[in-house]
């Protein structure tokens, strides 16, 4: 039972009203900004005590003096003279407190006069209505932290319902950069989800893109973390271990040879995957990487005509010199090159109705998307791609774009977020809700600039991923920046450290001035919280994830060497074969280029054969073995010379 | 309470919302005067320079406040409405808390030899004891409303006296340590024999100096005193007592910063040693210059800890 630290006070120039009151503690009261305080009424309503819970959102102190120059008297204007002065002047600590919940809600009345006591953890859990989703066998809680106050340690619960659909969904957290909070928080909350998701609500993955640096490359590998941060995880029921099934994506470089990760370590390299798209997967996404001005309605009618008559189909047209089935960029660009000839050897200006100039510029444009994003994008069409239709539960997907152009970025994010939604939406993708985290979030969807197909695509998900159980987690510095619709449909938003600059804006007017100064001065590893079942932010803590941080990890787990071309494929066979030795693959492939042991590769890594070695020798011509040169025993007997030889002796 | 007197007498007709307080009304009404004492210390009444660095002894303040209101009148009769309190604020640890409880008081004024016997008995089967008369021994009262209403507010004042004397008496049969009383301590006489009281005076209406002697207090430096003094009355305890300039009067009237000091009346063995008691006690009380009293108006002579007494009454009452 928490002992009475305040009272309620009113007064007219300062009255309580059903959504705010004031009160004045000791002044060596635990009460601060963000505390959690209950009001006891003095008189029954209706029969009933009033009970009234709110969050500390001001705070007031003031002495009886009228005038800061009657201080400055009193001091002589000595300002270090403090030992003349036998008594301390009368002060006090005023508070003003946002209401969270009223006990009974009826009739809504403005908070009446009281004491005041800091909540329990009981009383935190009615304040913040969490009662309403941690009664047994409804339970729906997922630890975001431990509310801490006055010696109050309360774990604080967020409403699966309401973070990952289908009430609401999606979660957005602001903060400035190097304060390890924004990917922090959310490889601790994936962790609580992971946890905690009850599993009546079904199989639950997360998909996340590594965007800068080495933030998310070692999810799987143990981090340290000291005892408070176990305590916390104790308060929260997770195990402070790292993600224990995660599964990592990543492009190859320009070389085609080595992955672009800076998890890239042999010793990690069991889970690590190749990503890699052909024509088809990229066409699919073209106006991805094709912006309006490239994309006039010619153009577009031209890249539909290929999709429909020209992609994976054996195409015949009397004006091209042979018949082309086109799988890959190389294919296509052949297909173009004949379909200009043809043009040309015929005078025209279009073909098919399509312009010349049109023709020409589509075919710029696509071959310039395998230059663009070469390493991702294949010029032979070869795929390898996130396990879609076999998610597992529990499991983290690490797409590492970190490396990657900006075009390449936004095609796999399109990609990627798009095929996510069509398996949902046919209910195939393996698990029932898949968490999608990206950081930057203000690059991806801008409040201003032009409408990108990512925007739109994000957009898309902010409004209507609940319903499918695609759930966006996005981190962004400045929440400002980010386009309205998207931070306005999360249902969850969390607050890092704040700069002074963006506290500023119209989007935070609803903070009060203490509430703006406590959010630019957090410490690392507490958040605000804002979540619907809450009716005022609430500050949290929360651990230092267990897993291993981006640079500890580069540092024990430096980058390999880039490798050459054939320890690169004997490492990606080796992951489907381990007998595979280099020996071998220099024999096999001794008269092969580069790109048709790279095709080789490609290909068994796709088509996963049950021989790897007879598959990926079968790419090769058979090499003449070698003969051993033998003497016959007896030499040949000379032929007889003819009788009529007309130069015989 | 107008309401009360309304449905009591019908003839009651109640006086103004918001009308200042008969204490602030009648401010200044009283004569000023100069009375002799006798010099305890040496020949004549002399300036002395208090040495030694202020200290600090007071563990508590004593004060009490009243005001009263005229809450109706009975043809030009006022029933005047009073409330006293008193408190003393014990300082711990450089805050104020209060000590042992204040004491919070009404009563209810009015002349039973003025409104008759009719009205005098409705007035007491509704107030019981609170009620007070105040022509009761007063030969000299007059019909007159102001002679009526100052009666009023001096029954007031004695009932002020009275709770902070019973505050005082308390603190001496409790406590040992020194207690600063605002205002004379010669009105009771536990109190005025007390070792651990000082009484400081901030009104000068009366000064016990006449002749050079009142040259010498008007001239007092800061951190000077006069002379001790004895001050006697038939109706009062006799005490030592002696000026206290507490601060600069440079450019202000002769009593601005000057207080008088009461303290219990030596005996007849510590008699020579009275000029030493009184350097001790002015050095504690000089220890009290701050914080200062702002922004009480008479914050020159007012130290902090009596402010903070006002302050705590004015809140309770």
């Amino acid at each position: 039972m928490s002992s009475v630290l305040g009272r309620v006070v009113a007064t007219e120039r300062r009255p309580n009203t059903p959504h705010e009151f004031h009160f004045w503690t000791a002044l060596d009261s635990p009460v601060g900004i963000g505390t959690i305080v209950r009001v006891d009424g003095r008189d029954p309503v209706n029969g009933v005590i009033p009970h009234v819970y709110g969050v500390v959102t001001e705070g007031f102190s003031w002495t009886d003096l009228a005038s800061p120059l009657h201080d400055v008297m009193g001091f002589d204007g000595q300002p270090g003279s403090d030992g003349a002065q036998q008594t301390q002047r009368a002060e006090i600590r005023l508070y003003t407190a946002a209401v969270l919940r009223h006990v009974p809600e009826e009739p809504l009345q403005p908070v009446p006069m009281g004491t005041v006591l800091l909540a329990d953890e009981s009383d935190v859990a009615v304040a913040l209505r969490m009662d309403g989703y941690l009664r047994e066998g409804a339970r729906t809680g997922i630890p975001i932290g431990v509310y801490r106050a006055g010696g109050t340690d309360s774990p604080i619960y967020l409403d699966a319902d309401f973070l990952l659909g289908p009430e609401a969904a999606h979660l957005n957290i602001s903060g400035v950069s190097g304060l390890a909070t924004k990917t922090s928080a959310v490889e601790w909350l994936l962790q609580s989800i992971f946890t905690h998701f009850p599993p009546q609500k079904g199989s639950v993955a997360a998909v996340c893109f590594n965007v800068k640096g080495p933030d998310l490359c070692f999810l799987d590998q143990p981090g340290e973390i000291n005892d408070a941060d176990r305590a916390l995880y104790d308060s929260c029921g997770v195990s402070p271990e790292p993600f224990d099934r995660v599964s990592y994506f990543a492009p190859y470089k320009s070389d085609g040879v080595s992955l672009n990760t800076l998890r890239s370590n042999d010793a990690l390299l069991e889970n690590v995957t190749a990503l890699t798209w052909g024509l088809r997967e990229v066409l699919q996404y073209a106006e991805v990487l094709l912006n309006k001005d490239d994309i006039d309605a010619k153009a577009d009618a031209l890249i539909d005509f290929i999709k429909e008559n020209v992609l994976d189909k054996r195409f015949v047209d009397p004006m091209l010199e042979r018949p082309h089935t086109v799988t890959s960029f190389a294919d296509l660009d052949a297909w173009f090159r004949d379909v200009l000839r043809g043009l040309e050897k015929k005078d025209d200006q279009s073909w098919r109705t399509h312009h010349v100039a049109t023709i020409r510029k589509v075919r710029n444009r696509l071959s310039n998307i395998s230059l663009r994003c070469k390493g991702l994008v294949a010029d032979d069409g070869a795929t390898s791609d996130l396990p879609f239709g076999s998610f597992q539960d529990r499991t983290v997907y690490v797409i590492d774009v970190a490396g990657l152009e900006e075009d390449a970025q936004d095609l796999i994010f399109a990609r990627v977020v798009t095929k996510l939604r069509e398996h949902l939406e046919k209910r195939d993708l393996g698990v029932q809700h898949v968490v999608v985290f990206v950081d930057e979030l203000n690059k991806y969807a801008p409040a201003d600039g032009p409408e990108t197909y990512v925007r739109k695509m994000l957009l898309d998900i902010a409004e209507r991923g609940r319903y499918l159980g695609l759930v966006l987690f996005a981190a962004q510095q400045f929440r400002s920046q980010v386009h309205r619709r998207v931070v306005g449909n999360s249902g969850t938003a969390l607050y890092g450290r704040m700069d002074g600059d963006e506290l500023a804006t119209p989007g935070y007017a609803v903070l009060s001035p203490a509430i703006k100064t406590k959010l630019a001065t957090l410490e690392k590893g507490q958040l605000m919280v804002r979540h619907p079942h809450f009716t005022q932010p609430i500050f949290v803590r929360f651990p230092r994830p267990s897993i291993m941080r981006g640079r500890d990890g580069v540092s024990r787990y430096p980058q390999a060497a880039t490798p050459t071309l054939h320890a690169a494929v004997l490492r990606t066979l080796r992951a489907l074969e381990p007998s595979l030795t280099l020996g071998w693959l220099q024999d096999v492939t001794q008269l092969a280029t580069d790109d048709e042991i790279l095709r080789a590769r490609n290909d068994v890594v796709r088509t996963r054969p049950s021989d790897v070695r007879k598959a990926f020798a079968a790419h090769f011509r058979a090499a003449v073995a070698p003969r051993t040169a033998s003497r016959a025993s007896t030499p040949a007997p000379l032929p007889a010379v003819p009788a009529d030889d007309p130069y015989g002796f | 309470m107008q309401r009360q007197l309304a449905a009591l007498l019908p003839q009651a007709r109640p006086a103004g919302l918001g009308e200042s307080t008969l204490e602030v009304a009648g401010q200044g009404m009283d004569a000023p005067r100069l009375i002799s004492a006798t010099v305890l210390e040496g020949g004549a009444l002399r300036a002395h320079r208090v040495f030694g660095a202020p200290a600090t002894q007071f563990r508590a303040f004593l004060d009490g406040t009243q005001r009263s209101q005229v809450a109706s009148y009975i043809g030009h009769v006022p029933i005047v409405l009073g409330h006293a309190a008193a408190v003393v604020r014990e300082r711990r640890n450089r805050r104020m808390h209060t000590w042992d409880a204040p004491v919070v008081e009404s009563r209810v004024y009015c002349p039973r030899a003025v409104v008759g016997g009719t009205v005098w008995r409705s007035l007491q089967a509704e107030y019981g004891a609170l009620l007070v008369d105040t022509s009761d021994g007063d030969a000299e009262l007059t019909s007159h409303p102001f002679s009526l209403r100052d009666a009023a507010v001096h029954r007031a004042q004695a009932h002020r006296e009275a709770l902070e004397q019973q505050l005082a008496e308390r603190w001496c049969r409790r406590e040992r340590d020194p207690l600063f009383i605002d205002g004379g301590i010669s009105g009771n006489e536990a109190v005025a024999v007390s070792s651990c009281t000082v009484g400081v005076v901030k009104s000068h209406l009366t000064l016990y100096v006449e002749g050079d002697g009142l040259r010498v207090v008007a001239e007092l430096a800061q951190g000077h005193r006069s002379s001790v003094f004895r001050i006697t009355s038939r109706k009062r305890t006799t005490v030592a007592s002696w000026y206290l300039r507490l601060r600069d009067p440079a450019g202000h009237d002769p009593m601005w910063g000057l207080v008088r000091v009461e303290v219990a009346h030596p005996a007849p063995d510590a008699a020579d040693r009275i000029g030493e008691r009184a350097d001790e006690v002015s050095r504690w009380i000089l220890a009290e210059v701050a914080p200062l009293a702002l922004p009480d108006a008479r914050w020159d002579k007012m130290v902090y800890g009596v402010r903070d007494c006002e302050e705590f009454l004015r809140a309770i009452q």
